[in-house]
């Protein structure tokens, strides 16, 4: 049984408490929420671990993590390092989005090194095999792809993000309508290959069935892939993205009816007015199912700062009723991350889901910032310690004694002005 | 005649032609702008070397940078350094907020050497001279005030920095309603000090008229700054910072009646669901004065990453309105930034800025995504440099995380989105990638 079949039969799993707890609610909002549709919990049957997060209406807004190696730099050994700095970071989950290499060896290896949720896109694992084995990914036989699919469920994958919403009829107003930067997805893009050389529907829309059967057998939370998400701010909310939504919109509704924990992936480059009514749509369209978003990228002209960039549009987003946050690297659009990019990412990500997480009415959220800003005026650097999203500059001025606790300037002079300030506002 | 009078006598100044052609509006909209107080161009005549430049409704959203000597290990040559990473960085303009050292030096260097704009904070400089003349910064007297706000315009300053809202009643207010921290502005913090100390309403306030005839004799812009603005979200849009509001839009109305130019400045740190109202409140009590943001900081506990939490509040601020960012560092809360944090904290102003107004529909930062995005599908790597909005870092990024940077791009390896659907979508690619 899946936990949305559990729940719809009334009964609350130990996945469903751990979320409870960890969120500070009632177990039977999250009962409710799964059996509904408006959270889900990824948690595969085959894979044992102890960090169970929600995600969805009423939860605190959640971040991933992109790893993985590709044909150009497949170093399993720095997506371990990668996968440490991020978990550390305090990234909710991972995404292993390997295409070079021992791609089965690299999922498996980031299915034993983290203890938090994972996801893939078999997808890519299906294609580049079908490069190597038949010399094109036009090649690539469904067959193969499903097996994939099955061979990454059984090895334990939380979640997948599965590129079913990607029509002959989406590529047909693709094709009339004409985009800046038309499909953006990889995994968007090989099927949009495979289907106008092949003159074939998507297979993973046609065997539709095929695929929720393998999902529930090892309940995997199933995360419609955004094969046509704007890659660019002019081309957000144009008609080749809402024929996908719509689309997906159609699976949800299946989905959810065989009792499959369901997500919608989303842009991707979105200008800022545009972010309210994206969420509207894809929360009216998608039956209130959870709304993980690439970003948002607020803008297109910022490489090197789309951590930034994508932090602004995360932000705002998750205000406007996003649900997951996938981060964005400064190396986005430049390149593979490091360590580094990697760490920075997450944080970025994490203040925008936690800034978000304020507007939301979420009360711890705003009790740390409360209790910060106590911590500030009275001065108490390792409360404020304790209380930063990130520590580490803060420990490191320690270290270094350049904190500003001390004041320093000519204005004051041992008759400080601002000192008389605040023994008038009882704080000194 | 001050700018703000020949705008409302009709008259296109040089310097509206001049602001007028950087901004791609023609010099009526600016002209209208100013004389109804939505634009103010930021230039003083005696600072020969700077370009002018204009903020306010209509225009491209402006980012400013803080330097300035503070600290015992402060120098003249380390803030120029900063200054010059900045201006490389892309700030519109400078603010001097020099406290301790040389503060008149630095500020006569930073207009020798600084083609934009550039604001200062007289208070410093007027109760640093108090210490060393009377003893202490307590016994500043009006004078001494005034003589620091007059000399520095008389210098060249576009932009004067002064805490004339801050009433004593204001004041009160914070105490009584128990405002978490009441001591977020330096100067205010300060100012409130010596208003205690001396049992005395601001000066500035008290002798407002006095601010008007130098300003008014420089055509310097005021810049009203706000001692009450939150410090934590847990203070936004309490009554102190909204009583401050009122009495700023109060004198925004006496100085413009006066024939200068005004802008008010705001926070700080802000829910980012209380963003827009900031913004709508300000500029309804302000008579759609520009509004000069710090931040805003969407969460308090972002520290070491402050740029990023302020460039989010940043950039909805500027869609909602604000007209000039000011920026914020990730040194703030921590210390003072380095050469690097001085460049970070523009770059991410800029980019909120931009976000601003790409959201607002401004033609120019639509074209400038446009473009990066037809360089992106064309894979045109030189074209996608010379348009980041740092192209230094962006350059540096792409060079080391790629390994053939000549042509392909680490990211998608072999299996490059753009290039298999340009196969089948019979779209023109310059194969790079």
């Amino acid at each position: 049984m899946t936990q949305m079949l559990n729940a719809r039969a009334g009964k609350i799993t130990e996945e469903m408490e751990k979320v409870a707890i960890h969120e500070n609610v009632d177990v039977k909002f999250i009962r409710k929420g799964i059996a509904e549709g408006t959270i889900v919990i990824p948690k595969n049957k085959n894979r044992d671990r102890s960090k169970i997060c929600g995600i969805g209406e009423g939860l605190d807004i959640k971040v991933n993590a992109l790893i993985g190696t590709s044909s150009d730099r497949a170093q399993v050994e720095m997506e371990a390092r990668k996968l440490k700095v991020a978990e550390e970071a305090g990234c909710n989950s991972f995404m292993d989005l390997s295409t070079g290499g021992d791609i089965d060896g690299m999922r498996r290896q980031t299915l034993s090194l983290t203890n938090v949720a994972v996801g893939s896109v078999p997808l890519y694992q299906a294609g580049v095999e079908a490069i190597h084995k038949y010399g094109s990914v036009v090649d690539m036989r469904p067959d193969d792809l499903f097996q994939t699919i099955e061979k990454q469920a059984a090895d334990g994958l939380d979640f997948m993000a599965i590129h079913s919403a990607l029509s002959l009829d989406v590529l047909r107003t693709l094709q009339k309508t004409g985009r800046v930067t038309e499909v953006v997805s990889r995994g968007g893009s090989f099927l949009t290959g495979w289907m106008f050389h092949n003159q074939k529907e998507n297979p993973l829309l046609e065997q539709f069935n095929r695929l929720l059967a393998i999902m529930k057998k090892y309940d995997v939370v199933l995360s419609v892939g955004d094969a046509v998400r704007p890659g660019c701010t002019a081309d957000s909310l144009d008609q080749v993205q809402l024929k996908g939504l719509m689309l997906a919109g159609d699976l949800v509704k299946r989905a959810l009816e065989a009792g499959v924990q369901v997500m919608v992936e989303g842009p991707g480059h979105v200008p800022l007015n545009h972010i309210e009514s994206t969420i509207l749509l894809q929360k009216r369209l998608c039956y209130n199912v959870p709304y993980y978003v690439l970003g948002f990228l607020a803008t297109d002209i910022a490489p090197g700062y789309d951590h930034i960039t994508g932090a602004i549009g995360g932000a705002y987003a998750a205000m406007c009723g996003a649900d997951f946050l996938c981060y964005l690297t400064p190396a986005e659009h430049l390149g593979l991350p490091n360590e580094e990019d990697v760490r920075a990412g997450v944080m970025a990500t994490r203040i925008a889901a936690h800034a978000a997480d304020i507007t939301r009415g979420r009360k711890k959220a705003s009790d740390r910032d409360l209790q910060m800003a106590k911590a500030r005026v009275s001065l108490d650097t390792d409360k404020q310690i304790e209380l930063a999203i990130d520590s580490n500059s803060l420990l490191e001025a320690k270290a270094m004694d350049t904190d500003n606790a001390g004041c320093d300037c000519a204005v004051c002079g041992p008759d400080c002005s601002a000192t008389i300030a605040a023994k008038y506002f009882g704080m000194a | 005649m001050s700018l703000l009078r020949n705008g409302q006598n009709g008259v296109v100044t040089k310097e509206m032609e001049e602001v007028a052609a950087q901004e791609k509006v023609s010099p009526e909209f600016i002209r209208q702008g100013v004389a109804e107080g939505k634009i103010v161009i930021l230039k003083n005549a005696n600072h020969s070397n700077a370009v002018p430049l204009a903020v306010g409704e209509g225009l491209r959203t402006k980012v400013s940078a803080s330097v300035g000597l503070y600290g015992k290990d402060a120098s003249i040559d380390h803030e120029l350094e900063k200054i010059k990473a900045a201006v490389n960085a892309g700030t519109d303009a400078i603010m001097d907020l020099s406290v301790t050292g040389e503060i008149d030096a630095m500020r006569k260097e930073v207009l020798a050497t600084v083609s934009k704009p550039v604001g200062t904070l007289p208070l410093y400089q007027a109760m640093a001279n108090a210490s060393r003349k009377n003893g202490s910064p307590l016994k500043m007297t009006v004078e001494d005030i005034f003589e620091a706000i007059e000399a520095q315009a008389a210098e060249g300053v576009a932009f004067l920095a002064l805490h004339c809202g801050t009433t004593m009643d204001i004041v009160e207010r914070a105490k009584r309603e128990g405002r978490i921290d009441p001591l977020v502005s330096y100067g205010g913090s300060h100012l409130i000090g010596w208003m205690i100390h001396n049992q005395r309403e601001n000066p500035l306030y008290e002798n407002f008229d006095r601010v008007l005839e130098i300003a008014k004799k420089y055509d310097v812009t005021l810049s009203f700054a706000d001692s009450m603005r939150p410090g934590c979200l847990a203070d936004s849009l309490d009554g102190s910072q909204v009583q401050e509001l009122v009495v700023l839009g109060e004198l925004v109305q006496r100085t413009r009646d006066a024939g200068i130019q005004v802008m008010v400045k705001g926070p700080g740190h802000v829910p980012l669901n209380q963003v827009k109202t900031t913004i709508k409140l300000q500029k309804s009590l302000c008579k759609n004065a520009p509004y000069f943001v710090f931040g805003p900081l969407v969460t308090d506990t972002g520290v070491g990453h402050d740029h990023i939490s302020a460039a989010i509040g940043g950039a909805v601020a500027s869609w909602a309105g604000a007209d000039f960012i000011c920026y914020v560092t990730p040194a703030e809360h921590i210390g003072i930034p380095n050469t690097d944090q001085v460049r970070e904290g523009v770059v991410a102003a800029r980019i909120a800025a931009h976000c601003g107004d790409l959201a607002k529909g401004m033609p120019g930062a639509i074209n400038w995504d446009l473009e990066m995005s037809i360089a992106r599908k064309e894979l045109d790597w030189d074209k996608q440099i010379s348009l980041a909005i740092d192209p230094g870092t962006a350059q540096r990024i792409w060079k080391e995380r790629s390994d053939d940077f000549s042509s392909k791009c680490t990211m998608c390896g072999q299996f490059c989105a753009m290039e298999i659907i340009s196969q089948y979508l019979n779209t023109d690619t310059k194969y790079g990638c």
